[in-house]
């Protein structure tokens, strides 16, 4: 079934693609032939879809819009994706050994070799220690004292030290119970006793999500707030200031057809810069995406759509671009901390979750997720929809309201 | 078929109290090339967006053809061409993809290449705007407002900042839309300009007209008015120099 659709997608792309390169095709050779006269209504798409056509065409050629559609987003997906693949929780940890027993060396290479630590091998002495700790790049420090590893009563004993500041008692805490637990395994060699109670873990069959499924679709949303905010908040006051739209008003061209050609140049390269940035998720960071191509492709269509209303109030309504940057900031940057672009939501205390919940890039985000990696059809998607519905119609009818030509 | 294409009633606009454009009433007939002259902020450029449907109209009417303009802006819109003061078009976009665009917009689809022949320009047909001369760019621009054959043609300022050729080339080019049955109304700070181009001009001072007739009835009330000159006038000046020196290029670029 997917399969079908990825077939569909790829013809519309196709499609679409040789009508905007073709030299002599297309828009050039249409006026060659005769056609009948359109009807009136047929007239005002075949404006739109003129419009829309020379505007892709001129979009391929500028090489700085291409890299902020296309290779900007890549690059943010490789920065963060490799940063949260390394998924593991670690310590980060010195240990400072003043005991010369081979217990010690011993507790010292395999702390190196455990997982859960990262040992800062640099360190030697408590005052780096210190400033380190002070600074965060270590959680804590492990002291073995010059007694550790010392032979008492025919076996081996000592006590490691760990070193905390006050930011970091979470963490001490966790080092503790490893250490704990490491220890315990040596005791239990050393003097043999029961153990009535254990404690072991297994893991389950049921696919869970990853940070990085999180991270992705977070970027999505970045790549869709760049492409629908930023692109017309910087080109539109650029287009007035030429007295491009000025002459465009002396048109009978309407604001509505105006409105539909940049959506759909929108949806065409938001779609297409998606799904490079699904391309290299899947081949680099293993995404799995278990749902329907199709459906995630029409979802996330409407968000580029929706979003682009945002920009086109902004960039429609300024007159130049001081006047945008500010307000343009003021919705953009709580977008991009509060819905989950750069930190998933449900890292956030419950009532700014609930808050959060309504920003308009919020649905998109979540709902592509829940396509993409949960297996969700659209048809679950309903409070998505409806939040994303809402903000559709008001950020379309003040961009309508507020849009000057000049 | 009146002999009128456009009537200006008692035109007026206000920007808060202050009245722009004073109540002024002119007509403009049939194939005629009609010049607007003033001093800065006369109103020239007011009066001609209002009747171009780019601002509101704050009192009395205009009317196109019989239409009004304040209430079908759109069929208006459609029946003119506006040649703005600086004409801007978007950039990293053909010649021909413009023409393409502009014609779209009145829902028309038009072979781009006849259109930039007539101004020379076919041979630039796969350039980009950026990449023409100013003459060139001017020429562009009339025919990219002339792609629906309208029939009123505004030009606001047209030969500001071009070089004697230039100029010269563009009175032709006014002259040939004019041939081609479309009135044309223009503004212009040059006074051999509209004494060559146009065959009646109103001047404008402080949102009034002044004065409205042919440029050589305007110049013989002056002198019947006992005005005179205090210099002799020479049968040539400078710019006949410069023209005679650099030659007059006709369509050259």
């Amino acid at each position: 079934m997917n399969i079908f659709w990825i077939i569909v997608a790829i013809a519309v792309v196709g499609r679409i693609i040789w009508r905007i390169t073709g030299k002599k095709r297309g828009a050039d050779s249409s006026s060659a032939k005769p056609k009948k006269p359109l009807s009136p209504l047929q007239k005002k798409f075949f404006t739109i879809w003129v419009f829309f056509i020379i505007n892709m065409r001129r979009l391929f050629r500028d090489r700085l819009a291409l890299f902020f559609t296309f290779l900007f987003p890549l690059i943010f997906l490789f920065v963060f994706g490799s940063l949260s693949h390394s998924n593991s929780v670690s310590l980060k940890v010195a240990i400072i050994n003043e005991s010369h027993s081979s217990y010690a060396r011993q507790f010292v290479n395999q702390a190196e070799h455990q997982k859960t630590l990262k040992v800062d091998s640099t360190v030697n002495n408590y005052k780096t220690a210190n400033e380190k700790m002070g600074r965060g790049e270590l959680d804590a420090t492990i002291e073995l004292p010059p007694s550790f590893g010392a032979i008492k009563n025919k076996l081996p004993s000592g006590q490691a030290i760990v070193h905390y500041t006050e930011n970091n008692a979470q963490a001490a805490q966790t080092l503790v119970s490893v250490l704990q637990a490491n220890f315990q395994r040596i005791n239990t060699k050393l003097i043999k006793s029961p153990t009535p109670f254990t404690v072991t873990s297994k893991e389950n069959n049921e696919r869970s999500l990853s940070t990085f499924d999180y991270t992705f679709t977070g970027l999505l949303g970045f790549a869709i707030l760049g492409a629908g905010v930023f692109g017309p908040m910087n080109v539109f006051p650029e287009l007035k200031k030429m007295g491009i739209l000025r002459r465009l008003h002396t048109t009978p061209l309407r604001v509505w057809q105006y409105f539909v050609a940049n959506m759909m140049g929108n949806a065409v390269t938001g779609l297409m810069s998606v799904a490079a940035m699904f391309v290299a998720a899947i081949l680099v960071f293993n995404l799995k995406v278990v749902g329907n191509y199709f459906e995630l492709a029409i979802f996330l269509a409407f968000g580029i759509v929706m979003i682009l209303g945002i920009g086109l109030a902004l960039g429609g309504w300024a007159k130049n671009e001081r006047q945008v940057a500010p307000l343009g900031n003021i919705i953009v940057f709580p977008m991009m901390f509060l819905t989950g672009v750069f930190f998933p939501r449900y890292l956030m205390p419950n009532w700014l979750q609930g808050v959060t919940n309504y920003m308009p890039l919020t649905p998109v985000i979540d709902g592509a997720r829940l396509i993409a990696t949960e297996g969700k059809s659209i048809f679950d998607l309903g409070p998505q929809l409806g939040v994303m519905a809402i903000w559709l119609v008001i950020v379309y009818a003040i961009a309508f309201r507020v849009f000057r030509w000049e | 078929m009146s002999d009128v294409i456009l009537k200006v009633k008692g035109l007026t606009k206000k920007y808060g109290d202050v009245e722009v454009v004073k109540g002024i009433s002119f007509e403009v007939k049939r194939g005629e090339i009609f010049g607007i002259l003033g001093p800065n902020g006369a109103g020239k450029t007011t009066t001609l967006e209002m009747i171009e449907t780019l601002r509101t109209i704050d009192g009395g009417s205009a009317t196109i053809d019989g239409i009004n303009v304040a209430e079908e802006p759109y069929k208006i819109r459609g029946m003119i061409g506006v040649q703005p003061q600086s004409p801007g078009f978007q950039d990293k976009t053909k010649l021909s993809e413009l023409i393409l665009m502009f014609s779209a917009a009145y829902g028309e689809r038009v072979d781009p290449k006849k259109f930039l022949d007539e101004v020379n320009l076919g041979d630039r047909a796969d350039s980009y705007v950026e990449d023409l001369s100013g003459g060139q760019k001017q020429r562009f621009s009339i025919v990219a407002a002339l792609v629906h054959n309208p029939k009123v043609f505004f030009l606001d300022e047209p030969t500001t900042g071009l070089d004697p050729q230039a100029r010269r080339n563009l009175w032709d080019l006014v002259e040939e839309v004019k041939k081609r049955g479309i009135s044309v109304i223009m503004t212009t700070h040059y006074m051999d300009e509209a004494e060559v181009l146009c065959d009646r001009i109103a001047i404008m001072d402080a949102g009034n007209i002044i004065a409205l007739d042919t440029p050589q009835k305007l110049i013989k009330d002056l002198l019947a008015r006992g005005f005179k000159k205090s210099q002799r006038v020479e049968q040539a000046n400078l710019e006949d120099v410069f023209i005679d020196l650099t030659g007059k290029a006709g369509l050259k670029d």
